[in-house]
């Protein structure tokens, strides 16, 4: 097997590494062509609590109506916006699509 | 009103010292920072236990930075104490753990279920008073009791629903819980006033019916009102919402009885700005002010020294 | 014998969680009213702060179907996957593969692996400490280059990889956007993306990282040895740039230990 990979380069490649993590952000990140997305400011919350919930109430919202089984197939939300290119009406949609076949 | 001055605690001996008699709120992720950052003059914060048996991360980080600061209380929300099932002996090694870790003044549970078998549900779920589950509910406490070799405080629930096969009202129930297993009370005034109106019972003669000097802790918290199947009110234990006029005139009557002693404001629904949950704990504290003069003439016990 | 039957909780559990029976025998209440109304309040905490939970983790997941979708759905989960554990940080986690076989979500095919990576961020966030290993202490290391390739690697435990043969990464950063409509337009669901979550401090980073990174990150969390890990890394992916994914990795402080075996040392 052709080793591509000597003691050498390894140690090579740990320098510029090293040089790479010291060096400011945007730079770094350029250089080395890998998106970072950070999710600022978000604290998950705590999931345990001894409340009763909100909307818990049966004043009937539509977050407590229990027996409803009305399954909404449909989703709504943003899948609606993203585009693809083997369903010519995107993602979510009421109609039914088959991919297209290749070639 | 002249609150005691806040002093940094040692953990050491945490436990047996027990809370301040102050106004404490819950402490939440979403107040982190601000917490740090601005120092507020609060009596202690009082978290879930089951929120902070996770490895590391963000919610140790802050914890460990606030409590190095301030007086903790952890409230268990999954013991399930009135469980038939066995405790669950992994559940109450994490508990230790945490407890060891944090030394809290103060650690407390509620009188109710919320696990069946293996599956956990999430709620505080209603107990019949018999002789049957006096005697479970009192091996639970024992056994926990003697895992985290401390004294824990039992809350009073808030419930829904009544049993047929009751035979003992809750406050007889709690009070002979207390004496048996030497636990102290959480004294949940909003429970107390939820209940009371669900159950049309009347909520002074509640208090009163219970051992005061049992009290370590109270909580105070807001509630959200729908009705019954004839129309009657049912109270909903929500935590969304300020402490309601009846609940802080129901407080004054308990600490009349019991003295000052730690109360917190707990939300959990709906959190608003910190300083709005600040300033109903310095509400609670300006009532324990008011409290603790005729109290003193009069030689009442101090229900936070006891 | 007077009271509850052992079973009694269970029966009380069955009805919170699937409504059979829907109210539970023996509740009373103080004016005869039908107590059935008065245990619903029960149910619907149970099932409403169970959804909760889920939509708590899964924001992102929840904005690409809407709110109701999300919710029907997850009550299904629910019902048919109560916790298992007493601790709902992590509730959940069957949630993506519970979303697979969903089949009113077949329309979403990249649903599932965008909850994937939103439970991972869960885990990263609440994974344990360790601290980086420091510049000085990887600098030592290239005092004796003969060994490097036999270094062990370790890496922090919020890290974590997620091949998708969907864009999982672009997906989940679109909804971070102020408009995620406009961003999302921009996105082609069906390029496969791979993901890094990490946690670098207090905050979780997701990365879009190449094939040849994961691998390497694959490699050594096996145990590979440094040599191995890159020369499989290369073998998978010809562009795998070592120099890159280890600067990544140690910007995000996800190196934590290097260290060589006792029988590589000269």
């Amino acid at each position: 097997m052709n080793k591509t990979m000597t003691a050498a380069s390894l140690a090579l490649a740990l320098g510029a590494a090293l040089t790479v993590a010291a060096a400011p952000a945007a730079a770094a990140d350029g250089k080395m062509s890998m998106e970072k997305e950070h999710c600022y400011g978000v604290a998950l919350k705590g999931k345990n609590d001894c409340k009763a919930g909100a909307g818990t109430t049966c004043a009937g919202t539509s977050k407590t109506d229990y027996q409803s089984n009305a399954f909404v197939a449909v989703p709504k939300g943003t899948c609606e916006k993203t585009v693809s290119k083997t369903s010519p009406t995107g993602y979510g949609q009421l109609k039914e699509f088959k991919p297209k076949m290749a070639g | 009103m002249n609150a005691p001055v806040f002093s940094v605690p040692d953990t050491i001996g945490a436990a047996a010292r027990g809370l301040p008699a102050r106004g404490g709120v819950g402490l939440k992720p979403e107040h982190f920072r601000e917490i740090l950052a601005t120092a507020p003059d609060i009596g202690f914060f009082e978290i879930h236990a089951e929120n902070y048996m996770v490895d590391g991360g963000p919610f140790h980080h802050y914890l460990g930075r606030i409590r190095e600061r301030y007086p903790l209380s952890i409230h268990g929300v999954g013991l399930s104490i009135g469980g038939e099932s066995p405790l669950d002996a992994d559940h109450l090694d994490r508990l230790a753990m945490l407890l060891a870790r944090y030394q809290p003044e103060s650690f407390s549970e509620h009188l109710a279920w919320a696990s069946h078998g293996d599956v956990f549900l999430n709620d505080l779920l209603p107990v019949p008073y018999h002789a049957g589950t006096l005697a479970r509910v009192c091996d639970h406490i024992d056994q926990v009791q003697d895992r985290l070799r401390r004294r824990m405080l039992l809350e009073n629930p808030a419930t829904y629903v009544e049993f047929a096969a009751s035979t003992m009202a809750e406050t007889e129930f709690i009070a002979e819980v207390v004496r048996r297993t030497g636990c102290g009370l959480l004294l949940d005034v909003n429970n107390v006033h939820v209940a009371c109106v669900n159950h049309h019972r009347d909520p002074y003669a509640y208090i009163d019916a219970l051992p005061a000097e049992a009290v370590g802790q109270i909580h105070l918290a807001g509630f959200a009102q729908d009705v019954d199947a004839a129309g009657e009110p049912l109270l909903i234990d929500s935590h969304g919402a300020p402490v309601a006029q009846a609940v802080w005139d129901l407080y004054r009557h308990a600490l009349a009885r019991v003295g000052p002693v730690a109360t917190l404001i707990e939300r959990d629904n709906d959190i608003p700005a910190l300083p709005v949950l600040l300033a109903e704990a310095h509400q609670a504290e300006r009532l324990m002010g008011e409290a603790l003069a005729p109290s003193i003439a009069r030689g009442f016990p101090c229900g936070a020294c006891a | 014998m007077r009271g509850m039957r052992v079973s009694d909780q269970r029966i009380f559990a069955d009805a919170l969680l699937t409504g059979r029976p829907s109210c539970p025998p023996g509740l009373t209440a103080w004016n005869g009213s039908d107590p059935e109304r008065r245990f619903a309040i029960y149910r619907s905490n149970v099932i409403v702060s169970l959804i909760d939970a889920l939509a708590d983790t899964f924001p992102v997941t929840q904005q690409l179907v809407g709110e109701e979708f999300f919710r029907a759905m997850a009550r299904l989960f629910v019902q048919e996957h109560p916790p298992r554990s007493r601790i709902l940080a992590f509730y959940g986690e069957g949630l993506a593969n519970f979303i697979e076989a969903f089949a009113p979500a077949a329309a979403v095919p990249y649903l599932a692996d965008v909850a994937r990576l939103e439970m991972l961020r869960v885990s990263a966030y609440h994974a344990a400490d360790a601290m980086p290993l420091t510049a000085e202490a990887i600098s030592r290391l290239l005092a004796d280059v003969a060994v490097l390739p036999e270094a062990r690697i370790g890496l922090h435990p919020s890290l974590a990889v997620l091949r998708s043969g969907h864009a999982v990464v672009s997906l989940w950063a679109a909804h971070q956007a102020a408009d995620a409509a406009q961003a999302l337009a921009a996105v082609d669901p069906e390029a496969a993306e791979t993901a890094l979550v990490l946690r670098a401090g207090l905050d979780v980073e997701i990365s879009r990282i190449p094939d040849g990174a994961a691998a390497f990150i694959e490699q050594m969390r096996q145990g590979a040895a440094f040599g191995d890990a890159a020369e499989q890394a290369s073998a998978a992916d010809p562009a795998f740039d070592l120099a890159a994914t280890l600067g990544l990795l140690m910007r995000g402080g996800a190196i934590t230990t290097m260290t060589i075996p006792r029988s590589a040392t000269s």
